[in-house]
């Protein structure tokens, strides 16, 4: 059986990504890549094993790719997808900062970190953002921890029960 | 010749602020006041729902500079005696075969947590604001590599000069295997550096080492004295010494959040989430390496757990506290059930699956049961007869084709994976306070043990993703698995891990393990 740091699920992906070509191509490989397998909230679990190191394969080609089309400027302001880094993140921002809901509040954050996790956006914008984010979502996850029973809580984050002993 | 402007910045500045003429501790503490720094404008890197004050004081007030001359004496007189006189001595040759493996654990682990520590104390300089506060966290990061070196020696030591080198030298490989690792990476990595810059504080200096560090670093040397281990004591209690500014940098953090509105809301739920992630491995590890790790006992891991977690931590150092609205852990009852019987539940399973580890175990002596049963009575009914029954297959010897995990197979007892602690435990079979219970997410089951980690979980799912070794490894034969894993010695075959340390005995090696045929299966997916 091959091992679990050379198989074949690892070889396909690597030769998927060895066709990407522009960088317009690899950020929408990315983001399709993340979302389906990357995601908190996914359903899909063939990658749970090799999702993080093919993830990182992706990040490498996206980088060099990157470097490659980018000039400084665009490096420091631009996302991946050309977009302003900044006026990507004052949207979430502002979007975060209205919101009153744990639940809503922890889709904002996973998903911009799915979308929006380096390469995709420059560093010095994503973890400042990820901060404010990251706040927020505490607070609201942390205030009235215990209000709900173990019983509520299950039935507000959707789990099935499986067995209680 | 003309000057830079950083030279006539600080010339400026020491003609408004002339220099101390002498080398007094207070002397040279008002002087570096007398910057007045302005961190409170500064931003900090990190998320934190608390706002930490910007007078905050600092006990120690001590500088880099007398910081440095302190600790350096501290090295000297350390490794002197280690490279001088213990050398002399053979003092690693006299440690008991069975201690001499429990240090390949304690202290591999524990340069782990230091190591993060590094970086938990680098974060909360950089949360803070206080010119104090932010010199105390300052020395913690300095102790902190200090120990992580201190840590990495005392096993580089063992491995030089004393018995059995294979586990003292680059444990570390091993981590993907070792169903030990990830429960410590959760408690000395994850719990210390990530999420909330101050709950990083409780879990690290709150909990971690006002409550743990005296059973963790100070009891430690007292069972390694016992087993004619002289080289833990001289390198861990010089450790010890620094762990009074870490406390304090702890009780510092709740003073500076103390009259923030938030302080109120959230710190005792994150006090009592710490502690439970802290306590979670902590109780039945460390009662597991003090008791079944050596020969000679000091005293039931029982009585330890209740001197300096109950009393001396959740009654009298959160009590201190108390005026800051800090209360005792709700969580701390279950805990106190859990440190009398979870570390003998822990190392029933941790024996039975020995070969993914990095350290030799062995099966208690008729000598050592009749302590067991002395001061936790009902021990023999339960484990005893157990191991006597594993005993009498061969589980030590090599030709047996006898693993012990087989016993639980044999008897339906799975062996399961808390998702939050990453600790095992066998629901079926146990005596300690864990019950099973499997919750169903977007398709995939999670396990845990208790209520505490399951509440964490359902608050904040994506912080538990880590896979544990049965998830990795379905349907994989055990010998490749180890071999994957880095779990054999130089020689390519024999296995690091062993179940005896008898130093005559036969050791295991990858075909003895090929011959059982011992394949990995998910007990999750049987439910």
């Amino acid at each position: 059986m091959a091992n679990i740091h050379d198989n074949p699920t690892r070889n396909a992906w690597m030769a998927k990504i060895a066709t990407l070509d522009t960088l317009a191509k690899a950020h929408a490989f990315i983001t399709d890549f993340r979302a389906k397998h990357m995601s908190p909230f996914k359903t899909d679990w063939s990658l749970e094993l090799d999702g993080l190191w093919i993830e990182l394969k992706i990040e490498e080609k996206l980088a060099l790719l990157k470097h490659k089309e980018f000039n400084d400027t665009q490096l420091l302001n631009n996302c991946t997808c050309g977009a302003n880094a900044q006026q990507v993140a004052n949207e979430v921002i502002v979007k975060m900062e209205a919101c009153t809901d744990m639940y809503e509040a922890e889709r904002i954050h996973i998903n911009f970190r799915l979308a929006c996790k380096p390469p995709v956006m420059p560093v010095n914008v994503f973890l400042d953002t990820d901060r404010l984010l990251g706040t927020k979502l505490m607070e609201l996850r942390n205030t009235d921890y215990y209000a709900l029973p173990l019983e509520e809580l299950r039935k507000k984050r959707g789990v099935k029960v499986v067995t209680l002993q | 010749m003309a000057i830079s402007t950083a030279t006539k910045a600080a010339t400026d500045a020491l003609a408004a602020n002339p220099a101390p003429v002498s080398v007094g501790a207070q002397e040279v503490h008002r002087w570096m006041q007398s910057f007045t720094w302005d961190f409170d404008k500064n931003r900090t890197k990190y998320s934190t729902k608390y706002k930490m004050a910007n007078d905050t004081k600092e006990q120690f007030k001590l500088i880099a500079k007398e910081y440095a001359r302190m600790e350096s004496v501290k090295d000297e007189r350390q490794f002197g005696s280690l490279q001088d006189v213990l050398t002399r001595v053979d003092a690693a040759n006299r440690v008991h075969p069975k201690w001499n493996e429990s240090m390949k654990v304690i202290s591999n682990f524990l340069e782990v947590g230091e190591y993060n520590a590094i970086a938990a104390t680098g974060m909360l300089w950089d949360s803070a604001t206080a010119p104090e506060q932010k010199n105390g966290y300052l020395g913690q990061v300095l102790d902190e590599i200090r120990h992580t070196n201190q840590c990495a020696y005392i096993n580089y030591y063992f491995a030089k000069q004393g018995q059995d080198a294979a586990g003292h030298n680059d444990a570390r490989r091993t981590r993907a295997i070792g169903p030990l690792w990830k429960g410590m990476k959760r408690v000395f990595s994850d719990g210390f550096i990530s999420g909330d810059a101050v709950e990083c504080s409780i879990n690290l200096q709150l909990v971690g080492e006002a409550c743990f560090t005296n059973p963790l670093i100070v009891a430690v040397t007292e069972w390694a004295s016992a087993n004619g281990d002289e080289m833990t004591p001289t390198v861990f209690l010089s450790i010890e010494t620094d762990e009074l500014r870490h406390m304090a940098n702890g009780y510092q953090t709740v003073v500076s959040i103390a009259n923030d509105e938030a302080a109120s809301k959230y710190l005792n739920t994150d006090l009592n989430n710490a502690f439970w992630t802290q306590q979670k491995y902590f109780t039945p590890v460390l009662g597991m390496m003090f008791e079944y790790g050596s020969h000679f006992k000091v005293e039931p891991w029982v009585k330890t757990w209740n001197r300096w977690v109950y009393e001396d931590w959740g009654g009298i150092w959160i009590g201190r506290l108390g005026k800051y609205g800090v209360e005792s852990p709700r969580s701390l009852r279950d805990a106190k059930k859990d440190a009398y019987w979870a570390h003998h539940d822990l190392f029933l399973i941790a024996y039975a699956l020995w070969p993914t580890g990095f350290f030799r175990l062995s099966l208690p002596t008729q000598e050592e049961a009749e302590w067991y049963e002395a001061n936790y009575p009902g021990w023999y009914d339960m484990y005893g007869k157990v191991y006597d029954e594993w005993r009498a297959r061969g589980c030590e010897d090599p030709s047996s084709g006898f693993l012990p995990i087989q016993w639980f197979i044999e008897n339906n007892h799975p062996i399961y994976i808390d998702r939050v602690s990453q600790v095992p435990f066998c629901p079926s079979y146990c005596k300690g306070e864990s019950t099973l219970r499997v919750l169903e997410y977007n398709g995939k089951k999670h396990s845990f043990s208790d209520q505490w980690g399951e509440r964490m979980w359902l608050s904040e799912p994506e912080r538990y993703e880590c896979q544990n070794i049965f998830e990795q490894y379905e349907g994989r034969e055990l010998s490749e698995v180890i071999a994957e894993g880095f779990g054999v010695r130089s020689d390519g075959k024999t296995l690091i891990s062993q179940p005896h340390t008898n130093k005559d005995g036969k050791l295991w090696t990858l075909d003895d393990i090929k011959k059982i045929n011992c394949v990995f299966s998910d007990p999750l997916k049987a439910l």
